[in-house]
């Protein structure tokens, strides 16, 4: 086999796309041309393979959470239209005034909490990407989280939008139609617009690499919350953030509802929220080990 | 050579644009043979460069051959004038001290 054939297969091995293999055939098949008996200059292929390996991994990483955070800025804009228009014109309807409680409690869910979920996570991947985007070669740990988090945000924002449908579904025998059909159709817009970011981070979570290093935690990304005291209370910053969290929403409620009960009831349901999401994807998004 | 590649490789595009093989000779003769480099580690880099908008690339024939000629770009232009800033406050600092 020849040194060319060599870097094809450790290039594929890891998982580098074919048009990308084809230019490099071509480019480095066009230097041996310019001085047959190169190769061994040129280095070990595996090694040259590596380097285009982990470099392309990590400018594909960092792409699809800044692509991620563009659709799903866009998501929440559609979220915020349709709040504000149903808000303004047509009233919150009551829940019982729905085709049914198994379409709106889901819906609901994906209205109110998916999208906090997709705040944390596609804000921390973006944040992550932008604050190590002069780095050539990310570690493969690093990689990872990044990629976690965008694929968690991702998750959030389809949840989203398909709780937004399940809303319209749920009340398009009380709602105008014309707010049906725009929060509707502009909710299935931001959904292709999520499939187009989820595209770029299945071609992103294909590319190996293979640099060693940690991955980093919450405390990296925010230096100024970070200590190592807190570091190692990772327990103390989720009842942090969940109180903080119930406490804003609360006083928030209670200003927007006239009503301190009703912002006492939806304060503790945001913070409970805040809790349990800190609970279940805490570790996952990287904001404890 | 760690982490002065990329603006070596921006300064000789600078002049003219070149395919890998003519950016690796010219660097050579530049450097009187000084950079020792596995010579595959260019492309890695070139590819990297472009996709941070510091560099553009077409396709040419040339002797029958296709071939990637990299040019600079006006954002490369501007971080090659900012490498040559930092590097000439770090050569007259070495300067100072090792007389």
């Amino acid at each position: 086999m020849s040194w060319l054939d060599d870097l094809s297969l450790e290039l594929y091995a890891r998982g580098v796309p074919r048009r990308e293999r084809a230019r490099i055939a071509i480019e480095l098949g066009d230097h041996i041309a310019c001085e047959p008996g190169c190769e061994e200059r040129l280095g070990d292929p595996r090694e040259l393979a590596i380097s285009f390996a982990d470099e392309l991994a990590t400018s594909e990483a960092r792409s699809s959470a800044f692509v991620t955070f563009a659709a799903l800025a866009v998501a929440a804009a559609v979220l915020m239209i349709s709040q504000i228009t149903l808000a303004r014109v047509a009233g919150y309807p009551g829940y019982s005034n729905g085709i049914s409680t198994l379409l709106f409690f889901p819906a609901i869910l994906g209205v109110v909490v998916a999208p906090q979920v997709a705040l944390v996570a596609g804000t921390l991947a973006a944040w992550r990407a932008l604050r190590r985007r002069r780095a050539p070669q990310l570690p493969a740990a690093e990689l990872e989280l990044i990629r976690r988090r965008t694929r968690i945000a991702l998750a959030a924002g389809f949840a989203t939008m398909a709780g937004l449908e399940l809303y319209v579904v749920d009340f398009s025998l009380r709602l105008p139609a014309w707010w049906l059909a725009l929060v509707g159709g502009l909710a299935a817009l931001a959904g292709v617009g999520l499939l187009g970011a989820a595209r770029r981070l299945l071609r992103a979570q294909v590319i190996v690499s293979g640099t060693a290093g940690p991955a980093g935690d919450i405390y990296d990304d925010l230096p100024l919350v970070g200590s190592e005291w807190l570091r190692r209370r990772p327990w103390l910053l989720g009842a942090l953030a969940s109180v903080t969290v119930g406490l804003a929403l609360g006083a928030f409620e209670a200003h927007a509802e006239h009503s301190v009960l009703e912002g006492i009831q939806r304060g503790a349901f945001e913070g409970v929220a805040a809790a349990l999401g800190f609970v279940l994807l805490g570790r996952a998004v990287g904001t404890r080990r | 050579m760690n982490g002065q590649l990329d603006p070596l490789i921006l300064a000789i595009l600078a002049e003219e644009p070149a395919h890998g093989y003519a950016i690796l000779q010219r660097l050579k003769e530049r450097s009187s043979g000084a950079f020792d480099l596995a010579e595959g580690t260019i492309y890695p880099a070139l590819h990297r460069l472009e996709r941070d908008g510091l560099l553009s690339s077409t396709w040419s024939a040339d002797s029958g051959r296709r071939r990637r000629v990299y040019s600079v770009t006006r954002a490369g232009s501007s971080a090659l004038e900012v490498r040559r800033q930092e590097w000439k406050h770090f050569a007259l600092a070495v300067e100072a001290v090792m007389g």
